[in-house]
């Protein structure tokens, strides 16, 4: 694996991590998110680039307007979160607990 | 809710699933569990009540996650085998990522922990949803690269479900917590059989839809939230409480009705694969679920709640009968004697 390969690997699964180990906001959580996406981006840019698939250019793109759509999706319920429940620490969402 | 905005999800949710289940490309199948997961938020969240809002918070929170997760599965594996289609998954740490992407986004243990919650905040209509057709892109996935994927480790997460979701099913007096327990079993069931047989699998999640959209119209017919409404639903509806009896009885795995013929299907196919430790594992360990499901059918028709004679008792008004309803409830009762059609045609 080259070191490339290693930069974007572990920038996900450090993400990964990020938003498996979150602690008291849910903005952080949305933040780990994001950065999994990105770190996705630089993985399909580069297969288009080292491969020299010209028509795979488009693919990054793409993924980046879903990621863009979720993150809204994200900050929306953050609102949302922020208005029933007053803030976003994540102990406070215990409601459904069985 | 705004009908614009009803028919904008249901066709996104409908859209999603298209391009999910007939794919070929790693990035279109990613395209589609995004549109789905999108589409399905405002429908949890849409009544704004804080149990609504934590439910669409958990449930987006663990879906992007294993969207993610699956997106890198496939860039690893096609990184190392050059290409992005979806059923040429070789490569043995992409497939171990993509089976844990995909246990999230079913509701597979150890990953479970999302789901009862998510159905206990959401709408009757939107948990049907949730448990029926938001499992149908996953699993597609996963029939698709089935011949690539660890059995030990599907046997090991569907063992632990079906003991999981019959455990912890066991203590819930509420109807949509019942629900998802019973779904993370029959999950179970499902993934034992997904790499010996995938058409028993994709079979198994058939009649599983059949069955549970037949109890979740049926309880959204009497708006039955917990245990305790369900016993006082048979002065409104005495039908479909002798139905939905006969349709949980059916989802617990009872002969002669059609969810005994999934149950003898896997049992028969893993005694032939010789699997027979772990069918007698999975049979045992679904004799918990039968004992909620025998609970729900008992307190909703064979017993009367516990008020005096003289109670004023609700009237019976006719409500005119659903047909899906009833079409639901009378395949989820009556199909065992079609059972070599039915393994024929999947």
């Amino acid at each position: 694996m080259s070191p490339l390969h290693l930069s974007f690997y572990s920038a996900f699964i450090f993400s990964g991590l990020g938003l498996a180990f979150h602690r008291t906001h849910l903005v952080s959580a949305l933040l780990c998110l994001e950065s999994m996406m990105l770190s996705m981006f630089v993985g399909l840019s580069m297969w288009s680039i080292e491969n020299q698939v010209s028509s795979f250019t488009m693919v990054p793109i793409l993924m980046l307007t879903f990621s863009a759509c979720e993150a809204g999706t994200g900050l929306a319920i953050l609102v949302a979160s922020t208005r029933t429940h007053g803030s976003d620490h994540l102990h406070n969402l215990n409601l459904l607990q069985c | 809710m705004n009908p614009y905005a009803t028919s904008i999800m249901t066709f996104s949710l409908i859209l999603g699933t298209t391009i999910t289940i007939s794919s070929n490309h790693w990035v279109l199948a990613w395209t589609g569990l995004e549109i789905n997961t999108l589409a399905i938020i405002p429908l949890i969240a849409k009544s704004h009540h804080p149990r609504a809002v934590e439910a669409a918070t958990k449930y987006f929170l663990t879906q992007a996650a294993a969207s993610a997760l699956v997106l890198f599965s496939s860039m690893t594996n096609a990184w190392v085998t050059g290409q992005w289609d979806i059923t040429q998954m070789n490569h043995p740490t992409s497939c171990l990522l993509l089976t844990a992407a995909i246990a999230i986004k079913l509701g597979l243990v150890p990953f479970h922990f999302w789901f009862p919650e998510v159905l206990q905040g959401s709408p009757l209509m939107t948990a049907l949803l949730l448990s029926t057709l938001m499992k149908f892109p996953p699993l597609t996935l996963l029939l698709l690269t089935s011949k690539s994927l660890d059995p030990a480790l599907l046997t090991a997460m569907a063992l632990a479900s079906t003991a999981l979701g019959g455990w912890m099913g066991l203590n819930q007096t509420q109807t949509r917590k019942i629900l998802a327990f019973s779904s993370i079993s029959h999950l179970g069931w499902i993934a034992i059989i997904l790499v010996y047989s995938p058409k028993l699998a994709l079979l198994t999640f058939y009649l599983y839809t059949i069955m549970t959209s037949a109890v979740f119209l049926a309880l959204n017919k009497i708006k039955a939230l917990n245990l305790s409404m369900i016993m006082t639903s048979w002065t409104k509806t005495p039908v479909l409480n002798a139905t939905l009896m006969l349709v949980l009885l059916s989802l617990a795995g009872l002969p002669p009705l059609t969810g005994f013929m999934p149950k003898w299907l896997i049992i028969q196919e893993l005694t032939k694969q010789e699997m027979t430790p772990a069918a007698m594992a999975i049979a045992m360990l679904s004799l918990l679920s039968l004992f909620f499901y025998l609970r729900l059918a008992y307190h909703s028709t064979i017993t009367l709640p516990p008020n005096s004679s003289n109670h004023m008792k609700q009237w019976y008004t006719s409500k005119t009968p659903s047909t899906p309803t009833a079409v639901l409830a009378s395949l989820s009762i009556l199909l065992l004697p079609l059972s070599p059609m039915m393994h024929a045609i999947v």
